[in-house]
């Protein structure tokens, strides 16, 4: 990597994790995590995005030439021939099931039942293998045949290839466009998790009143998987936050949200804190009556994307000081928009929102695939002019936290932990511990796979 | 308000099916209940207008509203269901977008006021839209999406409802997660509604 690159490279960084941290930093941050422009940008269909790892890190590497000024790129995480080896049912994917340029939508429909909370409560990673998966993951509705076997083997060789990817076009971005990651890893509040791809939201909310105990002993069990998963698949270097997209909590009441999906994300969110990540939070659509609880968290831990439905001012107003929040710019307007009623909106949000820092410019949690070229030049070019905050001060990246475990997490559930394999396997000849830790590290991934068909 | 009304309103699902019950093996014509219960309804719109319920509380009035339907079901074959009297509805999904949790809210709402709703689903094509203006000479055509790349379908709809030579015939409300004032003026669309309640409150007024 060159001088130039690298210096370039902790810019951006240190001004990302110096506005999360609401340290000083010099100007606003254009930094969304899901930048959907970026992935259509230099031309590519989006079945391309998720089916061909070259054109999609050559449209990156165009997007980061012609917008120098953008400080992290964006996050994907759909690999289409993995979802085909499965036949993931929660799915559809442009090209596959949709035309070739519609974004990926999910299909939510109550694949566990009202009557199975206690074999998810009871035993989550039998639950998940004997029950759920085999009704989400359609490769493995035919259990036992030859054919179900070859899919998970496949599947498995699949996620081992897409983990190259993410980590080549990491390294590429970083060493030949200086350009960081929004976030790495991901979760689900355990709320959304029973409610997206296990129960679906109606189902859920049925569920919340009619049998509320079920729903809470559920969430409460889902804090340890979710927290595991999180932190399975972070950053291993820290720099970046762990993602967590929030969809069910605005068609819920204060109250519910207050008893059904706080306290467990909370907990969550308090494991990987404590672990040394910072998170990154979607409040989708409008969390005006939920997003105060983020102050409860330790200042600068949670960056808050707030939706185009949401209040930006009023977010600012309730959270300044506390949390770092995105947004502002409003993906209608980007769509539909001229340059001028941009810039106009963007020096706005620059001079009100932005004052003081712990601002990051971008629209409700994404750039949307249909801004015009010329209106997300025109939001660049009015950061450029109005975003700054002390042209003098030069934040660096921050160094990685020590490694520790968390007090609230527990040792991983898991199908075949150590010890059972060890009774079976009997007199251990030789280095017990060469064995185990690789028995375990192979048992982790594995439960990483499984749980990440919630999402 | 009735006890039915009043319970359905109030959310209490076993008491509502007791009094259903109750109404039924007192001989209660199966219209009246319905109306009832559609005045429960109503008062659970206004409850969401005031902010006092939300979606999962719609959904869970619409889930009680069901099961009452099951039960009233039998009760109903060889009656004249009363539609007759209520204006026409179309609504669909857009084409590209399969969601439908907002609209089929909006649809429990239209038919708890006594509209006759005709639901086109999800991922609709926008010559079904045309088609069914035409066919059902619905006054009120509702456009539903959750993705924001749905904006130039909704025009595409309205402009094909132009080309048709049906624009003076029908008005056309847009709504869902991404719709505002800018997308509708876009669309061409006559209203947006920003909720499901203010889409039955315009459908209210045209047809008043």
């Amino acid at each position: 990597m060159s001088e130039e690159t690298k210096k370039l490279f902790e810019e951006r960084l240190g001004r990302y994790q110096a506005a999360i941290a609401l340290e000083p930093h010099d100007r606003i941050p254009i930094a969304t995590g899901s930048n959907y422009f970026a992935e259509v940008y230099s031309g590519n269909t989006k079945q391309e995005t998720i089916y061909d790892p070259d054109k999609w890190l050559q449209a990156e590497i165009k997007f980061c030439q012609d917008f120098p000024e953008v400080d992290v790129l964006r996050n994907n995480r759909v690999y289409g021939p993995l979802y085909d080896a499965l036949n993931v049912k929660t799915y559809k994917l442009p090209g596959r099931d949709l035309p070739a340029n519609t974004q990926f939508q999910f299909m939510e429909q109550d694949y566990m039942k009202e009557d199975e909370y206690d074999d998810l409560i009871n035993d989550p990673p039998g639950f998940m293998i004997d029950i759920l998966l085999p009704r989400i993951l359609g490769e493995l509705g035919n259990r036992g045949t030859g054919r179900s076997y070859i899919a998970m083997l496949k599947a498995g060789m699949a996620q081992a290839m897409f983990g190259g990817i993410m980590r080549n076009r990491g390294i590429v971005l970083e060493q030949q466009c200086g350009m960081p990651q929004p976030m790495a890893g991901f979760f689900l509040a355990p709320f959304d998790a029973l409610a997206d791809a296990m129960r679906g939201m109606t189902a859920t909310f049925l569920d919340m009143f009619r049998q509320p105990d079920k729903v809470l002993a559920a969430c409460d069990v889902l804090v340890q998987e979710m927290a595991h998963m999180a932190l399975s698949v972070a950053d291993p270097l820290k720099r970046y936050p762990i993602f967590v997209p929030l969809h069910k909590a605005i068609f819920m009441s204060p109250e519910q949200f207050d008893m059904f999906y706080w306290p467990s994300f909370k907990k969550v969110m308090e494991i990987i804190i404590d672990s040394g990540y910072n998170v990154r939070a979607y409040l989708e659509g409008d969390w005006g009556k939920h997003w105060h609880h983020m102050r409860e968290l330790p200042k600068g831990r949670v960056l808050c994307d707030i939706d185009s439905q949401g209040d930006i001012h009023q977010a600012k107003k309730d959270l300044g000081g506390f949390q770092c929040i995105a947004g502002g710019v409003q993906d209608s307007m980007l769509i539909l928009g001229t340059t001028d009623q941009v810039r106009e909106h963007v020096r706005e949000l620059c001079q009100t929102v932005g004052k003081g820092g712990g601002y990051i410019v971008s629209a409700g949690c994404s750039f949307p695939y249909d801004a015009k070229p010329e209106n997300f030049r025109a939001m660049i070019d009015a950061v450029m002019e109005y975003g700054w905050h002390d042209k003098s001060i030069k934040a660096k990246p921050k160094a990685a936290p020590p490694v520790r475990t968390p007090e609230g997490l527990n040792p991983r559930r898991v199908m075949t932990p150590w010890d059972v394999k060890k009774t079976e396997l009997g007199q251990i000849m030789g280095d017990e511990n060469l064995i185990k830790k690789n028995w375990e590290q192979l048992e982790t991934m594995a439960h990483t796979f499984m749980w990440q068909w919630t999402l | 308000m009735g006890d039915l009304a009043q319970a359905l309103a109030n959310l209490e699902e076993k008491k509502v099916y007791q009094l259903i019950d109750q109404k039924i093996t007192e001989g209660a014509n199966p219209l009246d209940i319905i109306q009832e219960c559609n005045d429960g309804m109503v008062r659970v719109g206004e409850l969401f207008s005031e902010q006092k319920y939300f979606i999962s509380q719609l959904i869970y009035s619409a889930e009680i509203l069901k099961q009452v339907m099951k039960k009233l079901d039998p009760l109903l074959s060889g009656i004249q269901a009363d539609s007759a009297g209520g204006g026409k509805i179309i609504i669909g999904t857009v084409k590209g977008d399969i969601h439908d949790i907002g609209k089929n809210i909006v649809i429990t709402l239209l038919k708890g006021s006594g509209f006759d709703v005709i639901d086109l689903g999800v991922d609709v094509p926008t010559e079904k839209f045309v088609e069914s203006v035409k066919e059902s000479g619905a006054k009120v055509l509702g456009l539903s999406a959750l993705l924001n790349f749905t904006y130039p379908v909704m025009k595409e709809v309205v402009d094909a409802i132009n080309a048709a030579g049906l624009r003076d015939k029908v008005k056309i409300i847009i709504g869902g997660t991404p719709i505002n004032e800018q997308v509708r003026e876009y669309a061409g669309a006559d209203y947006y509604a920003k909720d499901a309640v203010a889409g039955v409150n315009i459908c209210k007024e045209i047809y008043a």
